[in-house]
């Protein structure tokens, strides 16, 4: 990590004295390389599933359903949609760099390090794609071709491991490119505009930003509240707070019907203190995904900006440090440019043409 | 041991019982007499006993397990088919094993009173609420299908396919059974595979080719429904629905609401001599005799819930369709067969999934023949499309797999033989039930 480290990113985060107890930040730094080198045929196959609906149980949506690349690869919506007959109540993050973070989903309840495991969870989870992978399974026999990928792939035929590791090669391989503030980062002034070097600074002094928004991927991979109240779609629509109370119940929150709150961190832990803490989503592609927040209640970066400059929400469990920031309109645009030079270029591919199901020679399987 | 003159004396009982009923003239009285049981163990000293029960005829009660329940009409035909019988195999010593089974046969009767199970109790607060539950596409994953889907009061509460059409993105594998006095089984699904009809409901709310359901989902879906609430506070005393009680409101619907017994057979079994045809009571006779059908399907359900290899043709929807082929091979996986029989799955191996013993492949437990009418086609994987198919099917007497039943032999039925089994077959459906379908509960906001 330390070739990330900027002297003088350093001089000017202590110079600008925002560093509480809470510990040091990292200073910002360029992305991080995959540290495996993945499989061309296993990425190419994956790629397939992940667009293919056969992975959700009545074959309807897929992985693309909620991780576009229309829209960053997430939803753009507020509130993710959820498997048909249910209502998400929380937003979809998008999974470019998803392997380069330390935790998965808003609690931070799977390691990013264990991928497959996380495709797994969509999977089967009531709320995705509700699908038994034994099915899955079965359905992947059904089509000659993807019996030939994963022979390419792995060496055989496709078993549920197989799936979740070409899914989550995918994944991984899905990482930004060209980010301008990287390119600035290693040398090359021009590749942000004065404006957004200005956002920079606030970002890394005045505004405080980097206390948690810090390191490569401008995360600090721990858990926050900033005292919002939940957004009030979630109750407002019974198929979301369905979802939302299954969702704790099953994790095993005790007050779950009474909730009018994410229990966050809460939910994994079971620890008091960290009721309603989320954790700190990387900045890295943010401009392309919105809304914002866990539950998507702050539409543009402006609102997100705006939010912070007037300290934060209303919440008791809001943690300290977020105050008033007393940011000009200017400095909140300048702010605004500097979060838009953390994306790269658009991840574009061609959505694949899914190989149709044949008939097998009855018996021979 | 069974002799010819052992089989005269067994019609004995019966026409004594049936000369003293006759001037009891009682009607549905459902006389338990263990003399005429499973066991073909009626003796000349049963008959005393039968007597005697007939003479407190209009005491018993029909409450009583009804095996070997005998009634006017039944015990009347059940002489003449009898000496059928004892006449087309009186020169036999031993007798075989089809001629054993025959004997052996619980008679049939009209339906006992539903049993039910000491855990859920029928009330009208259950029957009530589990007929919405019944139609409500909330119970699977995707809240697009209900219990009606595949069990649809206008297809005799089957879906009218060969094979199932099963959960959005799946096809299923057998045919949808009609629920219509499923109650009666203590085996439930093609290879009986559970024992109730709560485990039914369970397995196909949940099962990922039927309804793909999350239970904790479903019970959150309902806790958000203010009338399931109150409903099932009303049926349980709960202040929150269950899944289990889920489960023992649609029992407890199915028990009240999807029992047939109406049929002009009943109706003939309750005394009414003309309410079957002269060619159906010939074709009773024949059920009981030459073309051995109460081998099987006996006792008031007209089954003997065991298990058959009928040697039945294969559905060629499995060489048609990919998807009938994926619910296939992962019916083989999730059953937990050797790689082995998994690799080679080309059929439904029936009661074999559950034991795993080869003596089992393709062995199905007999289904009932009542309601048949509406129930087509027949069969585990609906083979066949009408009745006459089925009577054909058996007069030919299968193929030639030796693990096929024994009781399965061609019967040499004469064209007049066959219409005369399919009368006395069509006689055993009675009026269609038919149901206004609930109105659903709608959702609700519980916070302000």
């Amino acid at each position: 990590m330390s070739r990330f480290f900027g002297t003088l990113t350093v001089l000017l985060v202590f110079a600008a004295g925002v560093v509480k107890a809470q510990g040091e930040p990292r200073p910002l730094g360029g992305l991080p390389s995959l540290g495996e080198k993945l499989e061309p045929a296993q990425v190419d196959l994956g790629r397939q599933l992940f667009f293919d609906p056969r992975l959700s149980g009545d074959a309807t949506i897929s992985c693309a359903t909620c991780h576009s690349p229309d829209h960053g690869w997430a939803d753009g919506l507020a509130l993710s949609r959820g498997y048909p007959g249910t209502r998400y109540f929380r937003n979809t993050p998008t999974v470019v760099n998803a392997a380069l973070g330390r935790l998965m989903y808003w609690d931070g309840r799977l390691p990013a390090s264990d991928l497959p495991t996380v495709v797994r969870d969509h999977i089967s989870e009531a709320h995705f794609l509700q699908a038994d992978g034994r099915l899955v399974i079965e359905r992947m026999r059904q089509v000659p071709e993807y019996e030939r990928q994963f022979n390419d792939a792995f060496g055989g035929e496709p078993t549920y491991g197989r799936i979740l590791n070409s899914v989550a090669a995918f994944v991984s391989s899905l990482t930004s490119q060209g980010v301008p503030f990287d390119k600035f980062l290693a040398g090359d002034e021009a590749a942000i505009s004065d404006e957004a070097k200005q956002g920079l600074e606030l970002f890394k002094g005045k505004a405080g930003c980097i206390q948690c928004h810090d390191g490569a991927m401008l995360s600090d991979g721990k858990f926050h509240s900033l005292g919002l109240n939940a957004n009030p779609e979630i109750f407002k629509d019974p198929l979301r707070h369905i979802t939302f109370r299954r969702f704790f119940r099953t994790l095993g929150v005790p007050d779950y019907a009474l909730m009018r709150q994410d229990a966050g961190l809460y939910c994994v832990t079971k620890v008091k203190h960290d009721r309603e803490l989320v954790r700190t989503p990387t900045l890295r592609e943010v401009s392309r995904t919105a809304p914002y927040m866990h539950d998507g209640q702050l539409p543009t970066l402006e609102a997100v900006v705006s939010f912070y400059n007037s300290g934060g929400g209303p919440r008791a469990s809001k943690d300290e440090r977020l105050k008033p920031l007393g940011l000009s309109e200017d400095e909140q645009s300048a702010l605004v440019e500097f979060l838009k030079t953390l994306s790269g270029k658009p991840i574009e591919v061609t959505r694949p043409k899914l190989p149709a199901y044949q008939l097998r020679k009855l018996g021979d399987n | 041991m069974v002799s010819a003159s052992l089989r005269v004396i067994h019609s004995l009982p019966c026409l004594l019982l049936s000369r003293n009923l006759l001037v009891v003239c009682t009607a549905v009285c459902l006389l338990t007499s263990a003399g005429c049981g499973k066991k073909d163990a009626t003796t000349a000293g049963s008959s005393e006993k039968t007597a005697t029960a007939t003479s407190q005829v209009t005491d018993s009660s029909s409450n009583e397990t009804t095996k070997g329940s005998v009634t006017p009409a039944e015990s009347a035909t059940a002489e003449s088919a009898t000496t059928e019988t004892t006449a087309s195999n009186a020169s036999a010593e031993n007798p075989s094993v089809e001629e054993t089974a025959l004997l052996s046969a619980p008679p049939l009767g009209p339906l006992p009173e539903v049993p039910v199970p000491a855990d859920n109790p029928i009330t009208q607060a259950k029957v009530d609420l589990g007929r919405i539950l019944f139609f409500d596409n909330r119970l699977s994953g995707d809240a697009g299908t209900s219990c009606a889907s595949c069990h649809d009061p206008r297809l005799g509460w089957g879906d009218g396919q060969a094979i199932s059409r099963g959960y959005a993105g799946t096809q299923h594998w057998r045919n949808s059974q009609t629920t219509v006095n499923s109650a009666f089984f203590s085996k439930l699904f093609w290879a009986g595979e559970v024992p109730s009809l709560e485990a039914q409901a369970k397995s196909a709310i949940t099962g990922n080719l039927a309804g793909n359901g999350d239970t904790v989902m479903i019970e959150e879906r309902l806790a958000l429904i203010p009338e399931y609430v109150t409903r099932f506070k009303e049926a349980f005393g709960v202040s929150e629905p269950t899944f289990d009680l889920v489960l023992k409101a649609i029992a407890s619907f199915e028990r009240v609401e999807m029992i047939s017994r109406d049929s002009p057979f009943d109706g003939y079994l309750a005394g009414d001599i003309d309410a079957l045809s002269d060619d159906a009571k010939k074709g009773l006779a024949l059920f009981k005799g030459k073309a051995r059908c109460i081998a099987c399907h006996n006792g008031p359900l007209m089954s003997d819930e065991d298990y058959h290899f009928l040697n039945l043709p294969e559905n060629k929807l499995f060489e048609k369709d990919p998807l009938r082929q994926v619910a296939l091979r992962y019916q083989h996986y999730i059953r937990g067969v050797p790689e082995e029989v998994y690799r080679n799955a080309d059929s439904d191996l029936g009661l074999y999934y559950t034991t795993k013993q080869e003596s089992d492949r393709g062995r199905f437990r007999t289904p009932s023949l009542r309601y048949l009418e509406y129930t087509a086609p027949y069969m585990h994987n609906g083979v066949f499309g009408t009745v006459e198919d089925v009577i054909e099917f058996y007069d030919q007497g299968g193929g030639d797999d030796p693990s096929q039943s024994p009781l399965i032999k061609p019967l040499n039925l004469t064209e007049d033989e066959k219409f005369e089994l399919a009368e006395f077959l069509y006689s055993l459906s009675g009026s269609e039930i038919r149901i206004q379908t609930p109105k659903l509960p709608e959702y609700q906001a519980v916070f302000d």
